[in-house]
């Protein structure tokens, strides 16, 4: 009579599995942390957040005048503005590739940025590394000097590793160099063609659309005499398709060949300026 | 007497042959309408179960598989769903006119039941086609969704104001399984 019980509890049990609702379980235990930083970019230096395939980033990049100039020109913003107008296109998820034109020295640059592999929300990989490279020319009309094509070049190549920590916390440390193919001499200091230096960059989320950053290139090794380690600090905030960052930045450049090599203002003597960016994103997708 | 208690002892065993179809790669897609165009989200995973013993169809996403093709679109549409606190996007509910599982043809079925997204839930007839194939069931259905019914509001900041309608469409084709083994 139990094995009789027992065969009509089971059956009951088995009726009651087929009626019930499924237990919900979540689809993905694993795969890439997203959105180590909300954007590809601090002020000037660059991120290992790449662009999605077929996405497209409209960048407008400005600074002013150093900030201790004082209320005579209205805290540099009188000195007017260094522009660089640029776009990003996302070749694959892995692969971007990018234009600009800075309004100082009329530099335009191409670059790409690829991702080699991304951190996992297992661990299993616990760093986003990409790689970063970027070649620029001065195509200013010179009136002193005759440049040659090649000796208008300039270039820049990093790695970049970042972790995001928890969702508060990503830092980021790139060794990067940077190479002018023609420097100028114009007084008694001897310049550097080539510079190395140890890209730092970190932000904390203050919410889910806001958050602080920093970038901080410390030169490593021999550099111009006067150059200055550049560093800027940075408010971001995200709206839909639109990353806004307003900053406060030593170096007057865009391109990080030339906040490395070309920077002279130092951010703790209060020589930095204000600076905004606006960061467009586009979704070229079919859907 | 003995005879009652072998039907009792058959149970277990004819529920073992429930007609139960299953998936856990089943398709949804929205459509959505922001001014100048649409844009649609998907996903491949869609777990469903259709029981035609107790006529129930249960289904769930988790919506964070959800893909617009944009990360910051999909950012956007994870915070708007408080995605953190509502993972999912379910239905549950009684399948409400016939089907023949026997017929090979496409059949238009209804659903009548719960859905429920964003922690709110209202109930809603759906209208689909079932149709039996030589793999398992394949269910195509399609409804419209309003956000205000779930109380999901668009953030602030947005600056593109997202239609009340979204168009939601799912295509799954459910394998036949066993509850108990057999």
């Amino acid at each position: 009579m139990r094995i009789i019980m027992s065969f009509l509890l089971l059956s009951m049990f088995t009726i009651s599995v087929t009626n019930a609702q499924m237990a919900r379980t979540r689809a993905v235990p694993d795969g890439p942390v997203d959105e180590l930083f909300l954007i590809g970019s601090v002020a000037g230096m660059s991120t290992v957040t790449n662009l999605e395939k077929n996405n497209l980033n409209s960048l407008i990049m400005h600074n002013f005048g150093l900030v201790s100039s004082g209320i005579e020109d209205f805290y540099g913003l009188d000195q007017g503005a260094a522009v660089r107008l640029g776009i990003d296109y996302g070749i694959s998820d892995k692969l971007s590739v990018g234009i600009g034109r800075t309004s100082i020295e009329d530099n335009v640059d191409v670059r790409f940025k690829y991702t080699v592999f991304r951190q996992l929300k297992s661990d299993k990989i616990p760093v986003e590394v990409a790689i970063k490279s970027d070649l620029g020319i001065n195509t200013q009309k010179e009136r002193a000097f005759d440049f040659e094509f090649s000796e208008r070049l300039n270039y820049f190549g990093s790695i970049m590793v970042a972790r995001k920590f928890n969702e508060k916390l990503t830092l980021q440390i790139a060794p990067m160099i940077s190479h002018f193919n023609t420097v100028v001499k114009r007084t008694t200091i001897i310049p550097e063609n080539t510079h190395f230096a140890l890209g730092l960059g970190g932000r904390i989320m203050l919410d889910e659309r806001k958050s602080l950053t920093f970038e901080y290139l410390p030169v490593i090794g021999s550099r111009t005499e006067g150059t200055k380690n550049h560093l800027a600090i940075a408010y971001e905030i995200e709206t839909g398709g639109h990353v806004f960052q307003m900053f406060l930045m030593s170096g007057k450049w865009f391109t990080e060949q030339h906040l490395i090599a070309r920077n002279e203002n130092d951010f703790f003597a209060g020589d930095f300026r204000l600076g905004f960016n606006v960061n467009r994103i586009f979704s070229l997708n079919k859907n | 007497m003995k005879f009652l208690l072998f039907l009792l002892l058959l149970t277990p065993f004819m529920s073992v042959n429930a007609q139960t179809f299953y998936t856990e790669t089943g398709s949804t897609k929205f459509t959505s309408s922001v001014p100048l165009h649409d844009f649609t989200g998907t996903s491949e995973n869609l777990v469903g179960q259709i029981d035609l013993n107790e006529n129930t169809i249960d289904f769930y996403i988790d919506l964070e598989t959800l893909d617009t093709g944009n990360a910051k679109r999909d950012k956007d549409m994870l915070l708007t769903l408080e995605t953190k606190q509502y993972p999912f996007a379910e239905f549950f509910g009684k399948l409400t006119s016939d089907f023949d599982l026997n017929s090979s043809l496409s059949q238009v079925v209804v659903v009548k039941g719960l859905f429920k997204i964003h922690g709110n839930e209202k109930e809603i007839e759906v209208n689909g086609t079932l149709t039996k194939t030589s793999s398992g069931l394949q269910l195509n259905a399609a409804w419209t969704l309003l956000l205000e019914d779930y109380n999901i509001v668009p953030p602030k900041l947005l600056f593109i104001k997202v239609d009340q309608e979204q168009k939601i469409e799912i295509n799954a084709l459910l394998t036949e399984v066993k509850i108990e083994g057999n």
